[in-house]
This record gives C-alpha cells, structure tokens and sequence, in this order.
C-alpha cells in the first residue's frame, strides 16, 4: 500500500512537471479528431496508469508471472484497459472449464441428452 | 423434478436458423489439438499460423493464460494478436457475415458458451467452413481436428457468447465484411504496436477499398505528414476532400501543410471554409482558429 502511495504522488509530480504546450496552429491528429484517445489532459493519463497497474496486479493475482503481466498488457489501448480494470473479474474466460455442483449437474445431464446443450463434451 | 423437465423442454424449442452462405472449408488452416483448458492459446495460434505468424500454443500460454481463471480474456487475445504484428478486427455480430468471411478465404475466431447462461462453459474455436446440405459449421475446436457442428446449436452457443468473433487481418488487408470505421479504429487501437511501414500499408489498403470513406484518407494523410512525405499526406488530404468536401480535419490539417509549403493563399480558402463550417466553442474550433492566426501572420 505504502508502494502505491509513493507511486501515486511520484506520478503526479511528474504529470504536474510536464508542461502542457499553448494552443497553436497544427495540424489535427487523427485519434484527437475522431475522438477516440486524448491522452492530453494529464487527469487522464494518471487514471491510465493507476488502471495499468490495476489490471497488471489483477493479472498476477490470476497465476501470472509478473515478469510477463507487464508485456501482457502492452497491446491494450487505455480504453481496454479502463474495461479490464472495471470488470476483469466478470467477463468470460474461454477455457471450456466447469464447475459442477450436484443438483446442477442432474439438469446439465438432461440439457445435454436432450441435446441441447454441449457441455460435457471433452474438448 | 418436473421443474426441471420444464425447463429442458423450454430450452429446446431452439428456432432453426436460416443463413444464405456458400459452402466452403479452408482446408489449410493448421490444428492444434489443446491443453486442458487452454482453448484461447490454441485457437489464437491456428488463426495467427494461419496469417503467416510464427507461433506455437505453448509460446502462446504466457501470454494470454490465466491459470487461476482457467481460461483466457477476449481482450488479451486482442492485445496478443496486435503484439504479433497483425490487426485484430471485431467482426460484425451476424451469422451470414461471419459465414462469407470463411467463404472468402479467411478463418475466424469465435468465442462459444457451451453451457447455458447462468452456468456458462466458455470457449474458443475456429470457424473453417460451412455445409450447407448438411446445414453445419465447420471448426477446429479443442480436440477435434474437423468438428461438424449444426448450424442452429452453433449459432446458440455463439449468439450466448454475445456472437464475438474475431478476423485476423495481415497489415494491409482488409476484411471481405468489413466496416471502414470499424477499420479505422482497428488500426488506431494498434497503432502503437505496428511499424510505422505497416501501419502505412493498412491505412493505404483501406483507402483503396473504401475510397468514400473520408476519415480514413484523412487517417492516411496524417501518417504520411507525420512521416514527412508532403506530396503523399497533400494527396490523400484531396483525397478526403474530394470524399466530402466539409471534413474539418482535412481543412484545416491541408491548410495547415498548405501554410507550411508557402501557399497561403489556398491555405487561407481551405480554413475559411473550415471556420464556416465549424460552431464557436468547440474543440476543433480553437485549433482552426489558430491555424487562421498563423495564417494571417503569413500574410
């Protein structure tokens, strides 16, 4: 926790520190012009990085290396980021496992010989 | 007891589905049997394999594994797939589509719930054709080389899977179902991992194929002017005006080369144009304002 303290106030002093550059002619990026990323305002990029860190300690909780959560998370934009983040735990992982508990298993044992399901398949 | 039987009978009054798609199945696609649980590594290695990647399943398993989930996240197959120099692109949530990106030559990676809702059993596998005599899809999923799959449990698995599906895209390749929008922020979210060469050619293959599409000259110019080639950034910008002749961005960002080349005059038409067209108090109204200002000083 004292970590994370520390990191949090090192990066605010550096996004503080970083000038932000005067209105001036130039052209439009693209990413500012559709609207999709403005890493510009440096709120922003301090939320980007605390979710980084987030989504990388979520990942190492998960039975990750941590010499690989780092460069596991280096392909994700900031928005996938900020999902991963919010909602890791509940989106789907596909992996064809199952948890079974008793009296479910008797109405997956039908689904499955009525055909409607497909879940004990060994895949 | 009866309960149950209830419920199993209402789960199977499953619809048939009805799709127009050729048959097709991509023949060389490659396999990899999986892993216990390791579905994601598996299927994400036969479509990048497939697009010319160099990969196997295991080198696969640290990168988009999570062992204490059993399974693998869509959005770090996403992120895996743009660290292997190729571009993920979400296909549209459609059956028929999904089915004539196989038709036309290119296998597609889908997530499946093999279970019903409230207990779902994820799963990744590789659509690589279709039959329509004997109405199946076919796949390379887990153990299974050639699954043959009916198209309406198919279609159930995968519409409980909110109908995710995902194309690989070689830079410079654009999907047969594609959206050029879609392709634009496709590219966009994997700028920062792709060479500026590659990047390059995936902007300059999506403006062949969607010439209308504005967004993407415009997308193309910037790149072009980032890398210092005016003529090049000059004519895609015509290119984008010439698409629709009130894209702002292009406006300005033409007036703004225009500027930096010496031809004020035609710098000045294009931001006046701009400025008519875009409200005061907007964000992009503030920049053209200031590339007008600098073109008065030029003046």
């Amino acid at each position: 926790m004292k970590d994370l303290v520390l990191k949090f106030a090192l990066l605010a002093f550096l996004c503080t520190s970083l000038s932000v550059p005067a209105a001036q002619a130039r052209m439009l990026t693209t990413e500012e012009f559709l609207g999709v990323s403005e890493r510009a305002a440096h709120l922003q990029t301090v939320q980007a990085v605390l979710e980084r860190e987030a989504v990388k300690e979520q990942l190492i909780a998960y039975g990750v290396d941590p010499a690989d959560a780092a460069e596991r998370i280096s392909g994700l934009t900031d928005q996938e980021l900020a999902e991963l983040a919010a909602q890791m735990e509940d989106l789907p992982a596909g992996g064809s496992a199952l948890a079974l508990i008793g009296a479910v298993f008797l109405v997956l044992l039908i689904l499955e010989l009525t055909g409607v399901i497909n879940i004990f398949n060994n895949i | 007891m009866l309960a149950l039987l209830a419920l199993a009978s209402a789960c199977s009054t499953s619809q048939t589905v009805v799709v127009e798609a050729p048959a097709s199945e991509l023949t060389a696609v490659p396999f990899f049997p999986q892993n216990r649980y390791q579905c994601g590594p598996a299927a994400l290695a036969t479509v990048l394999v497939e697009r010319g990647v160099d990969i196997t399943p295991e080198v696969l398993v640290p990168e988009v594994y999570l062992p204490e989930r059993r399974g693998s996240l869509q959005l770090e197959l996403i992120a895996s797939t743009r660290r292997h120099g190729r571009l993920p692109y979400p296909l549209a949530q459609d059956l028929a589509m999904l089915l004539e990106e196989v038709a036309a030559g290119s296998p597609v990676l889908v997530l499946q719930n093999l279970g019903v809702a409230w207990l779902p059993r994820w799963h990744y596998a590789v659509v690589i054709g279709y039959d329509p005599a004997a109405e199946s899809v076919l796949l390379r999923s887990g153990r299974q080389a050639r699954r043959q799959e009916s198209l309406s449990r198919f279609d159930r698995a995968w519409s409980l899977a909110d109908r995710w599906a995902l194309r690989i895209l070689r830079p410079g390749e654009v999907p047969a179902t594609g959206d050029p929008a879609v392709y634009l922020r496709a590219i966009m979210d994997s700028r920062e991992l792709l060479s500026e060469s590659d990047l390059h050619q995936a902007l300059a293959a999506g403006v062949e194929h969607w010439p209308e599409a504005a967004n993407l000259s415009f997308a193309a110019a910037n790149h072009a002017r980032d890398m210092g080639q005016v003529d090049r950034a000059l004519n895609f910008y015509e290119h984008a005006l010439s698409a629709d002749a009130e894209h702002p961005g292009a406006l300005n960002n033409l007036a703004d080369l225009l500027l930096s080349i010496g031809e004020v005059e035609r710098a000045r038409k294009l931001i006046d144009q701009a400025l008519s067209l875009v409200p005061e108090g907007s964000r992009l109204r503030t920049v053209i304002e200031e590339t007008s200002r600098e073109i008065s000083e030029q003046e």
